[in-house]
């Protein structure tokens, strides 16, 4: 700053000394207005915790249940298990904090130490610490049993005390684990977990327990249900319920065609096939006996497509089948996000033997959309044949533009600079060469 | 080197027993500094509208500030976690997360040191009002994930407590 302003001094004398003076002003005069405090060394971040979590409550590194890399959780005696879900916009959408503090600093200026400074921070993220079922970290361990025997594990899988399958879960995850397993009420908690998704029996005073996917899966649909059963999110709902349920349009404008047979039949018209109502129209108004006849085939027919399509419509969204989907899309999301690969496979491949669930008419449903896709697929690779006709005339068009283009750019290559140079002016008013030779 | 285990709050000569509240404000701009900008009185002066909502000029520019109340049973707490003193601070305070662990003995005792509390978050938007769904800027991130998330994981991770009685 003081350097822009001694610019401005007249002479280099003056420049010199004003430069000088003006520095030290503008060093002292900044310093006593605004100075910008220093970086802080370890900005703090911004966090959201549960109330519920007690002072005893610790942030530890497990491993993630889904992508088996160590995560950190916030783990109470009390509260439960937490898993931390970072928020940050995408990087092309310039967001930082700034943190007011709610005490405004004239009021308490001697209370110094206690206040709190409003800061400025560059990055934005932000941290919710929301609730994760143990379950989902202790299935790792339980799963792992598996791995080491071969593909045909169910029954290889042996029966363990939880304390063995919590010693193996340890030894996977490394991370903090072993200290958290040092808690008396958090171990119960995941020994719970452990029983609740196992088989177990009785081995001396000793319960022993084995991993049982069929109750895994129980379980997991009971969440998939509590999940759907509240509405999923927008977003979810959208892409993986509305959007996959939707029948294709054209698949709504074909349906009523073969409806329309009957109605023709009626008219005893030999009809080539009539795909809109206004061909219809037509070709029935021939017989001129029977115009009357025609228009109220023709209302009939339109009132027939109407019915139709609101047939179609109900089809798209049984109450039952946009349940059921929500529901599978539901679950697809907890096996996406905490479930590993291998064990998500075989819970989806399960998925449709479970007695809890009859996904009977989504797949009916499903079955007969995929067929109504297939053939508006069919009817639009038509127009796409045809709209390649169209292609090939336009690219013929191209071809030759770019011919004339060419032969355009050799044309000027050979001009005259003089031609070239007149060719920017505005000739209007000149006289053309021709004009010399003409006769007076 | 795994990052340490750290205690929430606890007691600290610097931090006082109860952390004043503050109210964080996401801008909708990114500045390049940590730390302090006192004093803020002469930049920052949001006025509150009949309508919950609050605008302020910042550097000449209007900005539309909507409160986002913390989902029930959430308090904000803005901290820094403080290390162990043996240990290489820089890396974990990223989040980073490093798995060669030497020492697989005692695990590291951090602190997070708790600075402030707070209630709400105040969106602000550039000329217009962040709106709750998705909004111009991608900002639907801290909606989405402080109202929606936290009632689905609710729902997902529900499970009955040991002891019998349900949560």
């Amino acid at each position: 700053m003081a350097r822009t302003r001694s610019t401005k001094g007249p002479t280099a004398k003056e420049k010199a000394d004003a430069k000088a003076e003006k520095a030290k002003t503008a060093a002292t005069s900044s310093s006593s207005t605004y100075t910008l405090a220093p970086e802080t060394e370890n900005p703090p971040l911004f966090f959201i915790l549960p109330k519920a979590a007690t002072p005893e409550a610790r942030i530890v590194t497990l491993q993630n249940p889904r992508y088996a890399k160590p995560s950190r959780y916030l783990v109470c005696p009390e509260a439960g298990f937490f898993e931390f879900n970072k928020i940050s916009p995408p990087k092309n959408v310039p967001r930082s904090w700034l943190l007011e503090s709610n005490v405004r600093i004239e009021g308490d200026a001697n209370e110094g130490d206690a206040r709190l400074e409003s800061q400025i921070f560059d990055s934005p993220d932000l941290f919710i610490a929301t609730p994760i079922d143990p379950l989902f970290l202790v299935l790792t361990a339980l799963a792992a049993t598996k791995s080491s025997g071969d593909t045909k594990a169910s029954q290889k899988r042996m029966f363990l005390a939880s304390d063995d399958h919590l010693d193996t879960l340890s030894e996977l995850s490394g991370g903090h684990l072993s200290e958290v397993l040092t808690w008396p009420a958090s171990r119960a908690l995941l020994e719970a977990r452990i029983a609740a998704v196992s088989d177990s029996v009785e081995a001396g005073d000793e319960q022993m327990y084995r991993l049982s996917e069929t109750k895994l899966l129980d379980e997991i649909v009971a969440k998939a249900r509590r999940m759907s059963d509240k509405g999923l999110p927008r977003s979810l709902e959208e892409k993986f319920v509305t959007k996959e349920l939707e029948a294709p349009i054209l698949g709504i404008r074909s349906q009523p065609a073969p409806a329309k047979a009957p109605v023709k039949e009626d008219s005893d018209s030999p009809q080539p096939e009539a795909v809109d109502s206004q061909s219809t129209v037509s070709s029935v108004a021939t017989p001129s006996s029977s115009l009357s006849e025609a228009s109220t085939a023709a209302t009939s027919v339109s009132g027939d497509t109407a019915g139709n399509e609101t047939v179609e419509n109900a089809m798209t969204a049984p109450e039952e089948v946009l349940r059921l989907q929500r529901l599978r899309t539901a679950f697809n999301f907890i096996c996406a996000s905490y479930v590993a690969p291998g064990l998500a496979n075989t819970l989806k491949r399960m998925l449709p033997t479970t007695e809890t669930v009859d996904f009977k008419p989504l797949d009916e449903y499903m079955a007969k959309l995929a067929k109504l896709r297939q053939e508006a697929a069919a009817v639009r690779t038509g127009d796409y044949s045809r709209k390649r006709g169209c292609e090939e005339e336009a690219d013929e068009r191209a071809e030759k533009r770019r011919k004339q283009e060419a032969e355009d750019k050799i044309k000027k290559a050979n001009q005259s600079r003089g031609v070239k140079s007149l060719a920017k002016v505005s000739t209007a008013g000149m006289k053309k060469m021709s004009d010399f030779f003409k006769k007076k | 080197m795994s990052p340490p285990i750290l205690t929430l709050g606890g007691p600290s000569p610097s931090s006082p027993s109860t952390p004043p509240k503050a109210t964080p404000h996401l801008l909708p701009c990114r500045v390049h500094h940590n730390g302090s900008i006192e004093p803020i009185q002469p930049f920052w002066q949001p006025e509150k509208q009949p309508d919950g909502t609050s605008t302020s000029y910042f550097r000449g520019r209007k900005l539309h500030g909507t409160p986002l109340p913390l989902p029930s049973g959430y308090r904000g707490v803005v901290a820094a976690a403080i290390l162990p003193p043996s240990k290489d601070a820089a890396e974990v305070q990223e989040g980073v997360i490093d798995l060669e662990d030497p020492n697989c003995g005692k695990p590291a005792q951090g602190r997070l040191d708790v600075q402030a509390e707070f209630d709400e978050v105040v969106m602000w938007g550039h000329e217009v009002a962040v709106t709750t769904d998705g909004g111009p800027a991608g900002d639907g991130g801290y909606v989405r994930g402080m109202e929606e998330w936290v009632a689905l994981a609710g729902e997902i991770h529900s499970y009955p407590n040991p002891d019998g009685s349900g949560k």
